[in-house]
């Protein structure tokens, strides 16, 4: 398995690269209780990216996340849908834990996340993460930005870096803005820029928390528009959005939830024409 | 809205033709945004109309207010100017308020250190002072003639109760304070009447010129307008006769109708054209420089930066005598060892490979550090200090080793930096503790202003790293941490200074270990900086609250540790946001030293309160002196607090 991975890891073009878009539509609209039932004598299955399981998370009294069960395959794309207060954020940043979750398992490549910090330093290193106020740092300039985490924590040395970072921009699409400053770019640069500073981190997952809503309209579609190239370029995600249009046409898997729990998971052709549950036709009726 | 028909009325004043109307106005609206409109006045007239007499309230402030500024400034005019005032005794005492009883034939040491201080300066300055900066022509000439009328109008105010001849000299009738008619006295001051007239009539000249764009430029350069202005009084020592003052062997000499003193003007013109050349040499440097060469300069220029202080009191000031038969034997020695084996160290803590076993070398060697101080209070075992220092010095560089642990170029790079910590390190402490060849009658070294910047700068210098670790401590998510810091900044903050400032410069040295004493001065330094880190602490903490929560996420998810996410990301946005007060503190820091007299170091505050008076010549002159040292005082915390005002503006502190 580790042979496996350091032949991927060689170089994040290389990978980006070589890796096809070859998802087979339909097979990985498993249901929940078949995935666990996969995974069950093992830590996780060789193709499972993120596994969670029975996950609870309370704030204080309030239950956010209750019982979450799911399976993401590697290359596989998961768009999270659900109204406001759902626990959709909650949920993702459980993952890398930017919260920590109290009860239950989340395994990410293999690794479990529990209180030691060396596991969660590795799944941190593998995991990259797109916000909804992009979160930029402000005194550093785009280049910095991007070269920082893999100067100080991949140890590469400066120039490497720097290689990295132009060919990121390059594929974000914005090469000239390099020696700006973050407060100096549109929203929808910054975001790409965001992006582009996750991936200088070569992850292995993508998580995207709204990384759309707090951009005005014209620029959604530019920051959309990289995430379909890296969907398309094999990288395995997890996208909470309320762009419907992206669920259906990038998306392998939808999720809904509602009240902290997983309510419907399904294909998105399968999740916008025929939903099953009562709960989930409620919101589709509101947002369409 | 509100200039719709004003830029509607510029699109039909242009070239008619077919175009499409809207764009124009969009063009002419956005010509309009790119220069916000100014509030002009046509005249001096309509200015003070709208400002100061717009309602009769106003008029009534303004009249007030006016008469008491009036007074004030007669007042203080016929206190300065009074012929019974002893500006001799801050003339003569010149050496005494700066430097104290740092001897004269040593003097060139005070100057290399001014002229140190001086290059640097204009270096810093010709490389980094930026184009943009200018100072308008405008203003230049409303200066001009504000000054000019400022001096038309003290003339006028001043008390015509002295005659002055045209040498200068005090010309009276008999011994009693002669009354004489107004208009003698006015005329008698032609040399300010002119002085003025210049003045106004120059500033007049010139603010015609540039409205009548007569001038091609509407600003020059503010850096080289300052040093060219300074030109001005190093001309004058040349030129006009302020006077020949000194004390020669404890005899006064006041020969008012002679220029300064050879030992003064020669050393002050030097230093003028050391920063002229400094800042030329900056310029050129900067020319022939990319940018990105030009912001790697910052880094050498900075650490000299750092290191004159040093430099200057402990090697210049100094002057220490090495018994070389200690160095070879023991200091050179020592310095090698420390530099081999911490190299070696490091070099094993930086292996890919060492994970958490390197972690754990470290903290056994911080605690071997921090016992040897312990011991070191006790008296268990004799060492070195410089010994203790450097084995202190490698545990916290092994600490942050792991940083820099994996490629052969940044694990050498690691070792590199510890050699030449290591030999600079040796190299001062060894200078430190060879005794100084500079004799002076006291027991301090130097005094006056000079004492007074000295401290200031070390507990600057030593203060903000203390106060920045308080204050990550303070914040910090280890309670042990927390509650110390807390307790120490609660403690310090409620004690007086000056409390602390007498505990350590008279009990501290009972505390300390047989064998081990410091000077007043370092005591002193000690007492400032522990009092100053904790408000500093406080500050800076105000800054690491600001930085918002974003930051920190953003900097765990891409996988930073805790200590790379607080250098990297944390401290640089709460030390900017925290500028304003730091820079409150330390020129408040600047200020306080004036406690210094109290507790007995001949400081500048001494100079002017008991020394000065003590002096027979000058028995019981005291005002003089101390509005001279207010003076001297003003000009270094409003240059600070100003620098800081445009350090400010540069980091963009509040546009984000
Ligand atoms: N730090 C916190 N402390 C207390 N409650 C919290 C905290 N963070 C989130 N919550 C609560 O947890 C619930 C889920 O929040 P979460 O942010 O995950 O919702 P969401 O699905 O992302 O909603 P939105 O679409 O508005 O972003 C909400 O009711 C919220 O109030
Ligand atoms: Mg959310």
């Amino acid at each position: 398995m580790s042979d496996e991975r350091e032949e991927r890891d060689d170089s994040a073009a290389g990978r980006f690269g070589a890796h096809t878009y070859q998802r087979a539509q339909g097979e990985n609209n498993v249901s929940i209780s078949d995935a666990t039932v996969a995974v069950s004598d093992e830590l996780a299955a060789r193709d499972d990216m993120i596994v969670c399981r029975d996950v609870d998370k309370w704030f204080g009294d309030f239950q956010a996340l209750s019982g979450i069960t799911a399976t993401i395959k590697e290359q596989e794309i998961v768009v999270v849908l659900g109204p406001s207060g759902s626990g959709k954020s909650t949920w993702i940043r459980c993952i890398n834990r930017l919260e920590a979750h109290q009860n239950g398992q989340i395994i990410v490549d293999g690794i479990e996340l529990t209180n030691d910090l060396r596991n969660i330093e590795k799944i941190r290193s593998e995991v990259g993460m797109v916000f909804q106020q992009f979160n930029l740092f402000p005194h550093l300039t785009v280049v910095d930005n991007i070269t920082l985490a893999p100067i100080w924590v991949r140890k590469k040395s400066r120039p490497e870096a720097e290689e990295l970072a132009a060919s990121l921009l390059e594929r974000v699409g914005i090469p000239e803005q390099a020696e700006k400053f973050p407060g100096q770019l549109s929203g929808g640069q910054q975001q790409r820029v965001a992006i582009a500073r996750a991936l200088a981190m070569e992850p292995r997952v993508m998580l995207f928390d709204e990384p759309t809503s707090a951009l005005d309209p014209e620029m959604i579609k530019e920051v959309l528009d990289v995430m379909e190239e890296l969907a398309r370029s094999g990288m395995t995600m997890m996208v909470v959005t309320h762009e419907m249009g992206f669920a259906r046409e990038v998306a392998d898997r939808v999720i809904f939830m509602e009240g902290g729990e997983i309510v419907e998971v399904g294909t998105p052709h399968h999740f916008f024409t025929d939903p099953t549950e009562e709960r989930t036709k409620l919101f589709l009726s509101q947002v369409l | 809205m509100d200039d719709a028909p004003g830029t509607r009325g510029a699109a039909s004043a242009g070239p008619a033709g077919p175009v499409d109307p809207a764009v124009t106005d969009v063009a002419a609206a956005a010509a309009a945004r790119a220069r916000p409109p100014e509030e002009t006045y046509r005249s001096a007239g309509e200015w003070i109309r709208k400002n100061l007499f717009s309602s009769r309230f106003n008029s009534l402030l303004t009249i007030a207010f006016g008469l008491l500024i009036l007074f004030a400034a007669r007042g203080l005019l016929n206190f300065v100017f009074s012929e019974e005032r002893g500006w001799d005794a801050v003339r003569t005492n010149l050496r005494l308020i700066f430097t104290h009883a740092y001897p004269e034939e040593q003097y060139v040491r005070i100057w290399v250190c001014v002229g140190t201080l001086v290059v640097l300066t204009g270096l810093s300055l010709g490389l980094f002072a930026r184009r943009g900066e200018g100072v308008q022509l405008k203003k230049i000439s409303t200066v001009m003639a504000g000054v000019g009328a400022a001096i038309a109008l003290g003339v006028i105010l001043r008390e015509p109760s002295v005659l002055t001849g045209a040498d200068g000299a005090v010309v009276r009738e008999n011994d009693d304070v002669v009354r004489q008619s107004f208009f003698e006295a006015m005329a008698d001051r032609w040399v300010w009447w002119l002085a003025a007239a210049v003045l106004i009539v120059a500033g007049v000249v010139l603010r015609r010129a540039v409205a009548s764009s007569k001038v091609s430029i509407s600003s020059v350069p503010a850096v080289e307008f300052a040093v060219a202005l300074l030109a001005v009084p190093v001309l004058s020592a040349w030129i006009y006769p302020w006077g020949h003052f000194a004390f020669v062997d404890g005899t006064f000499i006041a020969e008012p109708g002679r220029t300064v003193a050879m030992s003064t003007k020669v050393p002050w013109t030097v230093m003028w054209l050391l920063v002229v050349a400094a800042m030329a040499l900056g310029r050129l440097m900067r020319r022939g420089f990319d940018e990105q060469q030009q912001q790697r300069m910052r880094i050498p220029l900075n650490l000299l930066w750092l290191g004159s202080p040093f430099a200057l009191y402990w090697v210049i000031l100094r002057d220490p005598h090495l018994e070389w038969d200690r160095v070879v034997s023991v200091d050179i020695p020592m310095g090698v060892l420390f530099g081999v084996i911490g190299a070696g160290v490091l070099w094993m803590l930086t292996r890919p490979g060492i994970g958490e076993l390197g972690r754990i070398i470290a903290i056994v060697l911080l605690g071997v550090a921090a016992f040897n101080w312990v011991a070191a209070f006790f008296g268990w075992y004799s060492m070195l200090q410089k010994a203790r220092l450097s084995f202190l010095l490698l545990a916290l560089v092994a600490l942050a080793a792991h940083n820099f642990a994996g490629e052969i170029v940044k694990r050498r790079r690691l070792v590199m930096a510890w050699l030449v910590l290591m030999a600079i390190v040796h190299y001062f402490a060894t200078l430190m503790n060879a005794p100084s060849t500079v004799e002076t009658p006291t027991e301090a070294l130097i005094g006056g202003f000079a004492v007074t910047v000295i401290v200031a700068v070390f507990t600057i210098m030593l203060s903000f790293p203390l106060g920045v670790l308080l204050a990550l401590a303070r914040t910090s998510r280890l309670p042990i941490f927390r509650v110390m810091a807390t307790s120490y900044i609660e403690v310090i903050r409620g004690v007086p200074l000056i409390t602390i400032l007498i505990f350590f410069a008279i009990i501290l040295n009972l505390f300390l270990p047989v064998g081990m004493e410091i000077s007043l001065i370092a005591s002193a330094t000690l007492g400032y900086t522990l009092f100053s880190a904790a408000y500093l602490a406080e500050n800076v903490r105000g800054g690491l609250q600001s930085v918002r929560r974003g930051q920190f996420e953003a900097s765990d998810a891409v996988g930073l540790s805790t200590t790379q996410r607080t250098v990297f990301v944390v401290l640089p946005q709460a030390l900017r946001v925290s500028i304003p007060p730091l820079v409150g503190q330390m020129i408040a820091t600047f200020k306080e030293t004036s406690l210094l007299a109290i507790i007995g170091v001949f400081d500048v505050l001494r100079m002017a309160n008991s020394v000065i008076p003590a002096q027979t010549q000058f028995l019981g002159i005291k005002r003089e002196g101390l509005l001279f040292v207010s003076l001297v005082y003003w000009v270094f915390a409003y240059t600070l607090s100003k620098q800081s005002q445009r350090l400010e503006r540069r980091l963009g502190v509040g546009e984000r």
